[in-house]
């Protein structure tokens, strides 16, 4: 497996793949941390962040996650590999090799964000240190919903030569996404999409905030966790994985 | 004569169109094969069952006197090297940095790449991206990746696709000295006879699917000597056409 990573990675050499995706993530970091900090914001910022962050967040990484599996499966599919290597070797590992690499380079982007958060809070002086429990917990929630998501894109641009399958598959699914976190009143949009998730297992609230105090008054805190939910995740990710390799594994090319 | 690839009724369908119909075929080592048919005979998706590209709807394949399960596919198919309708490559990486990636995946020893980029003659083009090729290249990277592991057994579908005369005579003139200089048994299809019958020793002839015609092409050219040989491919096949 390790020489079938490695040959990922010479894969994807001059495509500038890295590129894009630290350039998706800092784009993503200005966004989030574009603001005015005044005192209330100070005090309550490393909790904003974690109450914030899981909208940024279903935007930027199911957009991240399109580009890192479409662009991959798109190598093979260009230069139809696919019929080469199912000769030389086992379908199932190719699957494998080109989902971990995936994987690793979005779970990585979330990495370099989550600990960029920390580093900018220390910086503008958010007060107190960081609740770091809480912060693992969060990238915890984070890169889960990830997994899951790319699980299914990667099936799908394999699956389909047309990457505008998983294209749109993933723009329509991010939007999904957005609006079942306006939309508290029908909580199974959350659950039964992947990209619902972020929302779902959202853990941080905002409390006391009206019209005209604005942000005076408000405070943070921890609400309860859904663990189902989370449960439900796991087994989804495992389905989209079994169920994806196998198709792939079967698919005539 | 060992038999390198057998097939028993190896079917093909898709719907209600069977494409590949009964065919028991019979391969012997060390020897070039030609797989002759018309645009549509079946002989692509034919190579492909070979491989394993594609499922039979019926019928056994034996490769190197094994039955081939999935079990055992993989140990099997790495003993054969293959070129199936169009070379595959990465456009953005050079031959060179294509074939390194082949080997590693093939395990084998890095020296093969100068090796099999010297005899498909690429050598000169090391640094040039493969999508800025030309057609021919292209099909010379597509042999060299076959050729790359030193197969025992080579499947080459319609290999002179896109090569000029020059190149096509290359090729035949490299393909057949394979079988002497490394002991390669070769499959190789066309839709030619005239290109067949300059390289081939044994020939299968299939029309929709079905086999006209297996054996040595020196007795196909005995059977009616009155009748040139495009004659006799054009009855065997047309025969089954205006069934
Ligand atoms: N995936 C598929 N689905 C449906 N029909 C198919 C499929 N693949 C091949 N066929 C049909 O099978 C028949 C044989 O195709 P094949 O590609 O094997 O022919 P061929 O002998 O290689 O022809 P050519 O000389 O043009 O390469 C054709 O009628 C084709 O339409
Ligand atoms: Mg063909």
């Amino acid at each position: 497996m390790i020489t079938l990573l490695k040959c990922e990675y010479e894969k994807t050499r001059r495509t500038y793949l890295f590129l894009t995706v630290l350039g998706i993530t800092l784009i993503q970091l200005c966004w989030a941390f574009y603001g005015i900090y005044r005192e209330e914001s100070l005090k309550w910022g490393w909790m904003m962040f974690l109450y914030q962050f899981p909208l940024v967040n279903s935007f930027f990484l199911p957009l991240l996650s399109v580009v890192i599996s479409s662009r991959l499966a798109d190598l093979e599919h260009k230069g139809v590999m696919l019929k080469y290597l199912a000769v030389i070797t086992d379908k199932k590992r190719i699957y494998d090799a080109k989902l971990i690499y995936g994987l690793f380079i979005v779970s990585l982007c979330n990495l370099i964000s989550w600990s960029a958060t920390i580093l900018f809070g220390y910086i503008v002086g958010f007060s107190g240190a960081v609740p770091l429990r809480l912060y693992l917990l969060y990238l915890l929630f984070t890169i889960m919903p990830t997994i899951v998501v790319y699980q299914l894109l990667h099936a799908l641009s394999l699956l389909f030569q047309n990457q505008a399958v998983s294209f749109f598959t993933g723009i329509i699914g991010t939007f999904i996404g957005l609006f079942s976190m306006f939309l508290p009143q029908f909580p199974i949009l959350r659950l039964v999409f992947p990209w619902g998730y972020y929302g779902a297992l959202q853990f941080i609230g905002m409390f006391g905030w009206t019209k005209e105090t604005r942000m005076k008054n408000v405070y943070f805190s921890v609400m309860e966790i859904d663990w189902v939910a989370f449960g439900i995740l796991i087994l989804m990710g495992i389905a989209l994985y079994l169920i994806g390799e196998k198709l792939f594994e079967r698919k005539e090319v | 004569m060992n038999e390198i690839v057998t097939t028993t009724n190896l079917t093909k369908k898709y719907g209600d169109q069977t494409c590949v119909d009964h065919l028991s075929l019979r391969i012997r080592e060390n020897r070039i094969y030609g797989f002759l048919g018309p645009n549509g005979a079946g002989k692509s998706t034919t190579l492909k069952m070979l491989l394993g590209l594609v499922r039979p709807t019926e019928g056994t394949i034996d490769l190197f006197s094994e039955r081939c399960t999935p079990k055992n596919r993989i140990k099997l198919l790495k003993q054969i090297g293959s070129l199936i309708e169009s070379p595959s490559y990465y456009g953005h990486l050079n031959a060179k940095e294509n074939l390194k990636i082949f080997a590693t995946l093939l395990q084998v020893p890095d020296s093969n790449i100068e090796k099999v980029l010297q005899i498909v003659r690429l050598d000169k083009h090391q640094k040039k991206a493969v999508s800025k090729f030309s057609l021919g290249m292209k099909q010379r990277l597509g042999l060299a990746s076959a050729l790359l592991s030193f197969p025992k057994l080579l499947i080459l579908d319609e290999p002179t696709n896109g090569l000029d005369p020059a190149g096509i005579q290359e090729m035949r003139e490299l393909i057949k000295s394979l079988p002497s200089q490394y002991g390669m048994t070769v499959i190789v299809s066309s839709h030619l006879l005239s290109e067949i019958d300059q390289m081939a020793e044994d020939v299968g002839i299939i029309a929709n699917g079905r086999l006209m015609y297996q054996g040595e092409l020196n007795q196909l050219h005995e059977t009616d000597s009155s009748k040139s040989l495009e004659q006799i491919f054009l009855d065997l096949t047309g025969k089954e056409q205006s069934l």
